[in-house]
């Protein structure tokens, strides 16, 4: 027996080799990022056989996984929630179709949101699609769990999902293990056309099929301990019962013990759906009201169909929005129990207090910024510096936090950054107004969902800026290497992508690469492609500002140190605090003078050329 | 055994994780059961970091506000920012300057609720001794002089011991029994 402290999405990543995962794709996303890292160093570490690869988007990563199990193995993705959406088209089809070896979904939910554009709850999708789900309360839990997933995936030739929230993805518990065994299951795929190809007279019948699975399902659930079970003692009925699942379930069941409280019965629903109904009912019909406490939505108060007994969000009881804290819970607790005039938990104001006094401190807040050194800083200040009256679109990455440099205006999902400047484009020209754009992403975000958008403006004659910011990673995630790198996340060679081609291949015919470090040229270069794309027979503007990721590749994006130092020629304008915002650039809050950070300072040498004054220098052989 | 909950705050690249892993490492050698909670993504450029750690039989992962035990912090504001977390009698230890903590505006608090708190300067403590970066073993060796909560000063030493590289070892525990020699003489 082993044992370690995992991380939350190890655990899971240990479940899902121990039951048998042989395929194994994702795409990263906080907070499920670490799942497939995880399944690749346990499956090098035990000599399994098991196929891993980063897809190219979240749909890709679906398609893959399903294929393998409709050829019979058992298959695993694994995605943040708004990664779901992307897969979507393919999610909702899965259950109808179904698979023959399991198929397990994990979609990682943020409440809070930490890591996030939307709060949304993926047992939502997961009824939408019509697919069993599972909610884990902690590692250990979604260990066990993903087991149970492929179970029933392949008993009932259904794809299951399980939902940890971000408390079990990054949670870190003690996990005892054993050693692991590949498991050897030939791919097998039996041709059944109206199966796997249905047209929809036999969607039809495959639905019919489905809704019958999920009343077996259903009953498996009324069944399914320890995940759906409750507490009921012999009291014929109580004031008042808790309905909780996932993360809340458990934290809900630590406040009690610490309490000491015995006298509020628990209906634990961790596989939500298909509802267990009979189990519910069973506890409803025992307490005169119940309050469900389930992050982030409103899925088992929906299907807990007596409205009169029900509290939660619906009744104002729970918040809305937000993660559902430990300190959070216990307030709505207490107010369901004063509701149901019982003893609260605790009539202590002092926390309450204590939150009071730190707003009074002004402590300083400490937004996200963009690391010391990082190339996107150096092409947003270029970017605006070049276009100063430009709309900027942008994308979901690290680089949103070019926001602080004011060079990002609009962020909606992958890929907006070049769809919405179309459609900026075209709002403001049929005005008859040219308006200058400029579009920023990724290279990561530009394989998962920027070359449909690209080619549309192309086709379209959508005149903007395009900035690719090619960093050779998917850093905001954890560095997870860019299909432009020839390593493939388990060591294989990968036939590499060349980001010039596909962006030539969408139909661009103006391309420039232009390394950001080097400001000046950038600026021009912006400018250029500028005049090119909103003259008469210009079209759109492609520039790609390649750097490599300061975290992911030190070496490369910093080959020769730079150290740098403020003179007495700074005049304390503000400008490269505020323009430039590197954290490696501060005030000094008693003499109020510009300085460098010489820990934090990556020795980039871009601020050099930043300063209006000149007085950003670098330092020639002295010691700093 | 009741749980006993650490807070550990401190800044983005200050290493609250190797600091996690020393009190986890050491927990788990201990037999523990440990549980905690760790800030990853967007959230971790922000500055702020947090790790929560519950050692005991706990179910959840997150402490609930009101109830640490202990609140360890590599940063004076970061300290303030999480000092809701603390429970009554809960204790206090921050990196700062010995005469200045805490500020005039939480002493009451911290009275009221029989806080008692401890500092030190353990950033300047590491940089003196060669280690700018050894914030969070500063810290730890000079909580672990308290002889407070379930695990020794010994024990800890031991992980820093053998988790160490090689290169690592003499510094590292050089800083511990230096820091660790600090917060004796206060008691
Ligand atoms: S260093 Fe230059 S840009 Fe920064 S405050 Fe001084 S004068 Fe202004
Ligand atoms: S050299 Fe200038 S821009 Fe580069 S990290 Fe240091 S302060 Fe920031």
């Amino acid at each position: 027996m082993k044992e370690e402290f995992l991380l939350g999405n190890g655990a899971m990543a240990l479940g899902l080799l121990e039951a048998g995962c042989q395929i194994m794709t994702s795409y990263p996303g906080t907070p499920s990022s670490e799942i497939l890292p995880e399944v690749t160093r346990f499956a090098k570490a035990e000599n399994l056989n098991t196929s891993i690869e980063w897809s190219v988007n979240e749909k890709v990563a679906f398609d893959n996984a399903f294929a393998a199990a409709v050829a019979g193995k058992r298959a695993a993705c694994c995605m943040k929630m708004v990664g779901l959406n992307v897969a979507a088209d393919s999610f909702m089809s899965a259950a109808y179709i179904g698979n023959i070896g399991g198929l397990v979904i994990i979609s990682c939910d943020d409440p809070g949101p930490h890591s996030s554009q939307t709060e949304q709850d993926s047992r939502m999708m997961a009824r939408f699609g019509k697919v069993p789900v599972l909610d884990p309360g902690n590692p250990e839990e979604a260990r066990e769990m993903i087991k149970t997933a492929f179970d029933i995936s392949e008993e009932f030739q259904v794809p299951v999902m399980v939902r940890p929230a971000i408390r079990v993805c990054h949670a870190r518990q003690n996990i005892k293990y054993g050693s692991l065994k590949s498991n050897l299951t030939e791919a097998d795929f039996k041709k059944e056309p109206t199966r796997w190809a249905s047209t929809p007279k036999f969607r039809f019948l495959q639905h019919k099929a489905l809704n019958e699975k999920h009343v077996k399902i259903s009953e498996k659930f009324n069944l399914l301990t320890p995940y759906n079970t409750h507490n009921l003692g012999n009291e014929k009925t109580y004031d008042l019962g808790v309905v909780a699942g996932g993360v809340p379930a458990f934290v809900i069941k630590d406040l009690f013990e610490e309490y000491a409280r015995n006298d509020i019965p628990i209906l634990k629903l961790s596989a939500p759906y298909p509802f267990p109904e009979k189990l519910a009912n069973e506890f409803m019909n025992r307490c005169k009201k119940v309050i469900v406490i389930e992050e982030t939505d409103t899925v088992i108060e929906y299907m807990l169909r007596d409205k009169h007994k029900t509290l939660g969000r619906l009744t104002g009881h729970v918040p809305m929005e937000g993660e559902l804290v430990p300190e959070k819970i216990e307030a709505v607790l207490n107010k369901a129990m004063k509701d149901c005039n019982m003893e609260p938990l605790s009539a202590d104001t002092i926390v309450q207090e204590a939150f009071e006094l730190v707003q009074t401190l002004e402590l300083p807040i400490r937004k996200p910024t963009l690391c010391p050194g990082c190339p996107h800083r150096a092409s947003f200040y270029s970017i605006r510096k070049a276009m100063p009256k430009a709309i900027y679109t942008s994308d979901i990455g690290c680089y949103t936090l070019g926001i602080n440099l004011g060079a990002v205006d609009t962020v909606l999902d992958m890929g907006a950054g070049i769809t919405m400047a179309s459609g900026f484009w075209n709002a403001y020209i049929q005005d008859d107004v040219k308006k200058p754009i400029v579009a920023t992403m990724g290279d990561s975000t530009f394989f998962h969902s920027g070359t449909t958008g690209l080619m549309n403006a192309v086709y379209n004659d959508s005149r903007f800026v395009l900035v690719i910011l090619d960093n050779y990673i998917t850093a905001m995630t954890g560095m997870q290497p860019a299909i432009t790198q020839d390593r493939r996340v388990d060591g294989r060679k990968g036939n590499l992508i060349e980001l010039e081609t596909i962006v030539k291949g969408c139909g661009v015919k103006y391309l420039k690469v232009v390394d950001p470090f080097d400001t000046k040229t950038m600026i021009k270069t912006v400018k250029d492609a500028a005049e090119y794309a909103y003259s008469d027979d210009g079209s759109i503007a492609v520039i790609i500002a390649r750097h490599a990721c300061v975290i992911g590749f030190k070496d490369q994006a910093i080959p020769e140190s730079i150290p740098v130092k403020v003179t007495d020629d700074c005049n304390e304008c503000g400008y490269c605090h505020t323009r430039f915002e590197c954290p490696g650039l501060y005030q000094d809050k008693e003499n109020e003078k510009t300085e460098i950070n010489q820990t934090l300072c990556a020795q980039c040498g871009v601020c050099l050329d930043i300063c209006p004054q000149g007085a950003i220098v670098r330092v020639q052989g002295e010691k700093i | 055994m009741k749980t006993v909950n650490y807070v550990l705050g401190g800044l983005g690249g200050q290493g609250i994780l190797f600091m996690t892993k020393i009190f986890a490492t050491t927990a788990l050698n201990k037999g523990y059961n440990i549980l905690g909670a760790e800030t990853h993504g967007m959230a971790q450029r922000g500055g702020s970091v947090v790790s929560h750690l519950r050692i005991g039989d706990t179910k959840s992962s997150l402490i609930r506000a009101g109830s640490a035990d202990f609140l360890i912090s590599m940063d004076e504001s970061e300290a303030y920012r999480y000092l809701p977390y603390l429970k009554k009698g809960g204790k206090l230890f921050a990196n700062a300057l010995v005469d200045a903590f805490p500020d005039k505006r939480v002493a009451a608090f911290l009275e009221k609720m029989q806080i008692e708190s401890r500092a030190m300067e353990a950033s300047k403590t590491a940089m003196e001794l060669g280690s700018p970066k050894s914030t969070n073993l500063a810290m730890i060796a000079f909580y672990s002089a308290f002889g407070q909560g379930p695990l020794s000063a010994d024990d800890l030493r031991a992980t820093v011991d053998t988790i160490s590289p090689g290169s690592f070892k003499e510094k590292n525990l050089k800083i511990f029994d230096t820091c660790y020699g600090v917060g004796k003489k206060m008691i």
